[in-house]
């Protein structure tokens, strides 16, 4: 009784890793055929059945099956180059401000613009239809743009800051002969004082010299400082060049979303439709021809 | 006639003063026919000959004096007034002025006269009285004709649109552009418009061979709040700047060349629009290339060999090689060396010894 069961089951068990073994075969031949035809949005819903039901055919719960998508595992960076070629196609005109550089296979760099100065801004990743930017440049830009409502740019309190202090340390080297003069004048001062001190040198006239003491003091500070004020003021000029470039580049950014989008709010409502909108866009380029999908 | 015998006697020497008085007749007739020719010709070539032949006359003699009427500058006046005139150029007034000197009035430039100013080599410089800006050379006798970039700067861009309008001094170059659009055409001058030239491929090298990176920074900054862009170039060449109508103004090196020998080019669909236009009607590009003009200045091609002012110059065969010496000095060296030969031997060396510049371009590529 043992054995007929164990054969049962046997028999049970080669039943299941036959149709196991067929639909990964199915899969593989149809991923091959779509890959064959440049069936590109037959290679997303492949990919990611789960995604493609509930995005494009609006079927919650259709869970993906992890036995055969797992198979094309080792090949994520071969596809990812292979499905970049439309995709980024697709991104040039619809995101025109956007660059791309494929620094290993099947994964690239995003660069926003293409101008003097330019941001590193993120990854495209091309099998998930999505833009993963970088967290710290996208909020950047995000807060210019919160900057830009108030009248404001992204660096303008900094550039002021610095700048203000540029001007006063400017006007200490412009005063550096009234603040000999004044130096002399309360050295002599401080002279004519010192000869009243001494044992019996009274409360006010001790005031009087030790306000002048301070006095002087300030003045020498003063003076050790406007030393070395004109270095500072010429490091402080490449800290706003470099603080204004970074403004201009938000500047530049801002202008092509508008520009492409109309706001920041729609430009972000668009990356979240990405993968829809694409997919679709390659349905309507389909449907035009002959590619009526057989598997459906 | 080789005996001195002959020589001494009275009717030799009568027939020698004879002769030497039909000389100074003669050449005197040479003289007033020249003078004809330059008034009235309507032959672009004799007219070249008759002011080229008067420049050079020499009217000087052992026994005859004639009063010395006009100069050789002035003959550089009648001329170029003579082939505007034939050819309809009405902008350009050349008179004579009190000291029988013929000056020259642009219109509308109704504060400026332009005097030429011969040197001994014969090099004729087309001087603005005022400023004393020599706007461009030219040399009847080897046909050459150049505008003199650093002057063109000086005078319009720094000085005259102070007190004119962009439109004015557009109006006030194009004569001159004429003329020496005539020269090259009727008297296959060779000319040199410089940074009037509005060809699409023309391009103007700096001065100074190494160029901050952080000069084309401040024009970037200065474009944040404008409608233009100021874009990268392949391989990190340089920066393109977009304005209207198609218009691209480019700082920038061949990138396939070593030496990275910066240049300015302005490339329009019409080819109508010069560097010279793009200073005078851009205000953004004029305050920018004037606040950094040291960095900026544009290296004045020679057509013509040798320059007076850098000979008389005591200054010019005094200043070091290297200008960067002190900060403040450089505008007014510049000045000085400005067409300085030397110059162009040390761009090469500088430009070896920059071990940097191929790292340096593949930084920004990994970027």
């Amino acid at each position: 009784m043992a054995s007929e069961n164990q054969d049962s089951k046997a028999v049970d068990v080669s039943q299941e890793i036959k149709s196991r073994i067929e639909t990964k075969v199915k899969y593989l031949q149809e991923l091959d055929q779509a890959i064959d035809q440049h069936r590109d949005r037959d290679v997303y819903r492949l990919l990611d059945n789960q995604r493609y039901a509930k995005e494009i055919e609006h079927r919650e719960q259709q869970p993906n099956d992890e036995g055969v998508m797992s198979l094309v595992d080792d090949l994520a960076d071969q596809l990812s180059s292979y499905l970049s070629v439309n995709l980024i196609k697709y991104l040039g005109k619809t995101y025109p401000f956007f660059y791309y550089e494929e620094y290993q296979t099947g994964h690239y760099r995003i660069y926003f613009g293409n101008w003097w100065d330019r941001r590193r801004f993120g990854e495209l990743d091309v099998l998930n239809v999505r833009f993963s930017f970088d967290q710290t440049e996208y909020e950047m830009l995000n807060k210019s743009f919160a900057l830009a409502r108030k009248d404001k740019r992204y660096n303008s309190d900094r550039i002021n800051k610095i700048s203000s202090e540029n001007d006063r340390l400017q006007d200490l080297i412009d005063h550096q002969r009234e603040r000999e003069e004044k130096r002399q004048h309360i050295q002599e001062e401080l002279k004519d004082i010192n000869s009243h001190s001494g044992l019996f040198e009274s409360s006010r006239n001790r005031a009087t010299r030790e306000e002048l003491v301070a006095q002087l003091q300030k003045l020498e500070d003063q003076e050790t400082e406007s030393r070395t004020a004109a270095q500072t003021i010429k490091e402080n000029e490449q800290v706003v060049l470099a603080l204004s470039k970074e403004n201009t580049i938000l500047s530049y950014e801002q202008k092509s979303i508008i520009d492409t989008f109309g706001s920041f709010e729609d430009f972000e409502l668009a990356n979240r439709n990405l993968y829809a909108d694409y997919l679709k866009s390659l349905a309507d380029d389909k449907d035009a021809g002959k590619q009526v999908n057989a598997n459906d | 006639m080789t005996s001195n015998k002959i020589e001494n006697s009275p009717t030799a020497k009568i027939n020698a003063l004879s002769d030497s008085f039909k000389q100074v007749l003669k050449r005197g007739q040479q003289y007033v026919d020249l003078l004809d020719q330059l008034a009235q010709t309507d032959d672009a070539e004799e007219l070249l000959a008759a002011a080229e032949k008067l420049a050079e006359q020499d009217l000087h003699n052992a026994f005859i004096d004639f009063p010395q009427h006009y100069q050789a500058a002035d003959y550089c006046m009648l001329f170029m007034g003579r082939l505007l005139e034939m050819h309809n150029v009405t902008s350009v007034t050349v008179d004579e002025n009190g000291q029988h000197e013929f000056v020259a009035m642009i219109d509308p430039l109704t504060d400026a006269s332009f005097k030429f100013v011969v040197s001994d080599n014969g090099e004729a410089a087309f001087t603005e009285q005022t400023q004393q800006q020599p706007l461009f050379y030219m040399n009847l006798k080897q046909r050459l004709f150049q505008f003199n970039n650093r002057a063109l700067v000086n005078y319009f861009i720094v000085y005259a649109l102070k007190k004119h309008s962009d439109l004015e001094l557009r109006d006030a170059i194009k004569p001159l552009i004429e003329f020496a659009n005539e020269l090259a055409d009727d008297l296959n001058f060779t000319i040199n418009l410089g940074i009037l030239n509005t060809a699409n491929d023309e391009r103007f090298k700096l001065q100074e061979p190494n160029l901050q990176l952080t000069v084309i920074d401040r024009l970037f900054v200065k474009t944040g709040e404008t409608d233009y862009m100021l874009m990268n170039l392949p391989q990190n060449s340089g920066a393109e700047l977009l304005l209207d109508q198609g218009i691209k103004f480019d700082l920038s090196f061949d990138p396939d060349d070593y030496s990275q020998e910066w240049a300015f080019q302005v490339k329009d669909p019409g080819e109508q629009v010069s560097f010279f236009d793009i200073l005078l009607h851009y205000t953004m590009v004029r305050e920018w290339y004037l606040a950094d003009r040291d960095a900026l200045a544009v290296r004045s091609d020679q057509l013509i060999i040798a320059d007076d002012e850098d000979d008389t110059d005591q200054s010019a065969a005094t200043i070091p090689p290297e200008p960067e010496s002190e900060p403040t000095e450089e505008v007014l060296s510049t000045t000085a060396i400005d067409e300085a030969p030397e110059e162009t031997a040390d761009d090469e060396s500088e430009a070896v010894d920059d071990e940097e510049t191929p790292e340096q371009k593949k930084h920004d590529e990994d970027d």
